[in-house]
C-alpha cells in the first residue's frame, strides 16, 4: 500500500499514542501541528477512529473479573476517555472494571480487598509542578504536590492510596473509623493526624507534623507521633525512623517541586512558572530525564546555586532569566 | 473543582480552546462546537478534576471526533444505500445479526492474529496500555525493558492495529 502521508501519519499516530495517557498535557502543541496543515486533523480523524474501533474489538477478548452481588456504579476517571462516547456504555463500563482489575491485582492482596467490594474508586492526579487540594466527605484534606497520583474511593471517605508522589493529609480524626493510606505495598492508619507522605523510585516516606500515624499495624506496627519520620526501601524491606522539625513536614506546600524522569524542559517550565520569570532549558540538557526534589524558597542566587547543584547542569543568568545548560534554548 | 471553578477556567481559556476546535477542523462551526463543548462538559458529573483545562480540551478532542464517526457513518450509509439501489452488495446495516456477530467473531481474530505477530512483548506492552490504561512508565518496569523500547512497540503496534482497521473498513 503506498502512503502519501506516511510522515504525517507517523506523527499522528504518536499523538494517539500520547492523549491515551491521562496525564498528557501537550494540548498546545497539538494545536500548533494540527495548525500547520488541515490535512493533519483530517488523518488524525481517520486514524483516531480506526484506533478506538480496534480497541473495542480487542477490549471484548479481556478476562474480567467477576461482578460483586451488588455491582458498583462503574469507576469513573475524572479525565474523560479517548472514546468515552454516549453510543457504546458498555464498553466504557467494562473497560473501566477492567482498568481498575487490573491495578488493584498488581498492587496485591491488601489494597484488591480494600477496594473492591462496593467501591467506587477515582483517580486524581496532578502533573509535574503542579498541585491540587481535595477535600473529601468526612471534610479531611488531601494536598497533592506535583507528579502525584491518588487512589480515593467515593464510598469510603476514609480511605486513600498513593501510588506515586507525594500528599499530605489532614485528617479529621474519628476513632470508630481511622483514615487508612496505602502506599507503597503498606498501610498507615492515623490516630488524629496531619502527615505528609511520599512514595517514589521504591521508596516511601512518612512524616508526622500532628497526632500518630501507625505504620503498618498489622505487621511491624511502627507508631509515628508528630515529629518522627519513617522510611521504608522496598530492595531491602528495611525501616528507619528519624526525627523531623514537625513544622517542616508540608514545607513543600511552600515551595518544594517534585519530579520524577521528568525531561528538564518541562522542569524549567515549572521553575519559569514557580518562581515569576523566564527559565529555559538549551538544547544539550531539553531531553535530560531529572527525578528528585527542588526546594524553590528563598534569595534568587541561592536557589539558581541550588538548582544547579540538585539538576547537575549550569544554571546561567540570561535575558531577565535563567538557561539551564550551555547550549541555547530551542 | 466545583462546577463554577471549571466554568472559570472555561470562560478564562474561551480563545484558546476556540482556536483548538478550528485548528481541529471545526472551521465556521467553531463558535457553536465551544457551546457544545461546554454543555457536554457542564453536564458531565466527573468528580474532582486535577486538570480543568486538559480536561476541556479532551471533552473537545472527543466531540470532534464524534463528529467524524458521525459523518463517516453517514457516508457508508448513502454508499451502502447506492450499492443496493445497484443491485449489489446488500449494506451492511442490513445484514442479519447472526451474520453480524459472525463478522465481530472474525474481526476478533483477525485483531488477535495482527498482534500475535508483533511478538509477545508488544502485543503485550500494546494490551496494558491501550486497553487496560497501565502508564507506558509502569510497563517499562514491570516489563525490565526501557521507556524508549516501550514507545517503539506502541508505535509498531498502533500502526498495525490501524491499518488492519482501514484495511477492514475498505472492503
Amino acid at each position: 500500500m503506498s502512503r502519501p502521508h506516511a510522515n504525517i501519519e507517523e506523527a499522528a499516530i504518536g499523538w494517539i499514542i500520547r492523549m491515551r495517557d491521562p496525564a498528557f498535557a501537550g494540548w498546545d502543541a497539538f494545536t500548533l501541528w494540527l495548525e500547520e496543515d488541515p490535512v493533519h486533523a483530517a488523518i488524525y480523524d481517520e486514524l483516531a477512529l480506526a484506533d478506538a474501533d480496534a480497541a473495542d474489538v480487542l477490549a471484548e477478548t479481556e478476562p474480567v473479573k467477576p461482578e460483586p452481588v451488588a455491582p458498583p456504579p462503574p469507576p469513573r476517571d475524572p479525565i474523560p476517555a479517548n472514546d468515552d462516547k454516549p453510543e457504546r456504555p458498555r464498553w466504557a463500563t467494562r473497560r473501566s472494571m477492567v482498568g481498575w482489575a487490573m491495578a488493584a491485582s498488581l498492587l496485591g492482596v491488601a489494597s484488591y480487598t480494600s477496594l473492591m467490594p462496593g467501591s467506587s474508586p477515582y483517580a486524581v492526579e496532578t502533573l509535574a509542578g503542579q498541585r491540587q487540594s481535595v477535600t473529601l466527605a468526612d471534610g479531611s484534606r488531601i494536598d497533592l504536590n506535583g507528579a502525584t497520583r491518588l487512589m480515593l474511593d467515593r464510598e469510603n471517605p476514609r480511605f486513600a492510596r498513593l501510588e506515586r508522589g507525594e500528599a499530605l493529609f489532614s485528617v479529621v480524626h474519628d476513632a470508630r473509623r481511622p483514615f487508612t493510606v496505602e502506599t507503597g505495598g503498606a498501610t498507615l492508619v492515623d490516630a488524629g493526624t496531619a502527615f505528609n507522605v511520599i512514595r517514589l523510585d521504591g521508596m516511601t516516606e512518612v512524616s508526622v507534623s500532628e497526632g500518630v500515624v501507625i505504620y503498618n499495624p498489622k505487621v511491624e506496627k511502627v507508631t509515628l507521633a508528630a515529629g518522627k519520620v519513617l522510611r521504608a526501601l522496598d530492595a531491602d524491606g528495611q525501616i528507619r525512623v528519624g526525627n523531623i522539625d514537625a513544622g517542616s513536614v508540608a514545607a513543600w506546600k511552600q515551595g518544594r517541586l517534585i519530579y520524577e524522569g521528568t525531561p528538564l524542559s518541562a522542569v524549567a517550565a515549572d521553575l519559569s512558572r514557580n518562581l515569576g520569570f523566564g527559565v529555559t532549558a538549551g538544547r544539550d540538557v531539553a531531553a535530560r530525564p531529572f527525578s528528585g526534589v527542588i526546594q524553590i524558597e528563598g534569595d534568587r542566587e541561592r536557589v539558581r546555586q541550588r538548582v544547579s547543584a540538585v539538576l547537575g547542569v549550569p544554571v546561567d543568568q540570561a535575558g531577565g532569566g535563567w538557561r539551564l545548560g550551555a547550549d541555547a534554548a530551542r | 473543582m466545583t462546577a463554577n471553578g471549571l466554568e472559570a477556567v472555561f470562560l478564562g481559556n474561551r480563545d484558546v480552546l476556540l482556536r483548538f476546535l478550528r485548528a481541529r477542523g471545526g472551521g465556521d462551526a467553531a463558535e457553536d462546537l465551544l457551546q457544545e463543548l461546554w454543555l457536554r462538559a457542564s453536564s458531565a458529573d466527573a468528580g474532582p478534576i486535577a486538570e480543568p483545562l486538559s480536561y476541556l480540551y479532551r471533552i473537545a478532542n472527543n466531540l470532534m471526533l464524534d463528529r467524524h464517526r458521525s459523518s463517516v457513518r453517514a457516508q457508508r450509509r448513502d454508499q451502502d444505500w447506492s450499492d443496493s439501489a445497484g443491485g449489489t452488495v446488500p449494506g451492511v446495516s442490513d445484514e442479519p445479526s447472526a451474520e453480524r456477530a459472525l463478522i465481530a467473531r472474525e474481526r476478533l481474530r483477525e485483531a488477535e492474529a495482527a498482534l500475535a505477530a508483533l511478538g509477545d512483548r508488544a502485543a503485550t506492552v500494546f494490551r496494558r496500555y491501550r486497553i487496560e490504561g497501565v502508564s507506558q512508565r509502569d510497563i517499562a518496569a514491570d516489563l525490565g525493558i526501557s521507556l524508549s523500547a516501550v514507545e517503539k512497540d506502541l508505535q509498531k503496534a498502533y500502526r498495525a492495529m490501524i491499518d488492519l482497521r482501514r484495511r477492514d473498513d475498505a472492503d
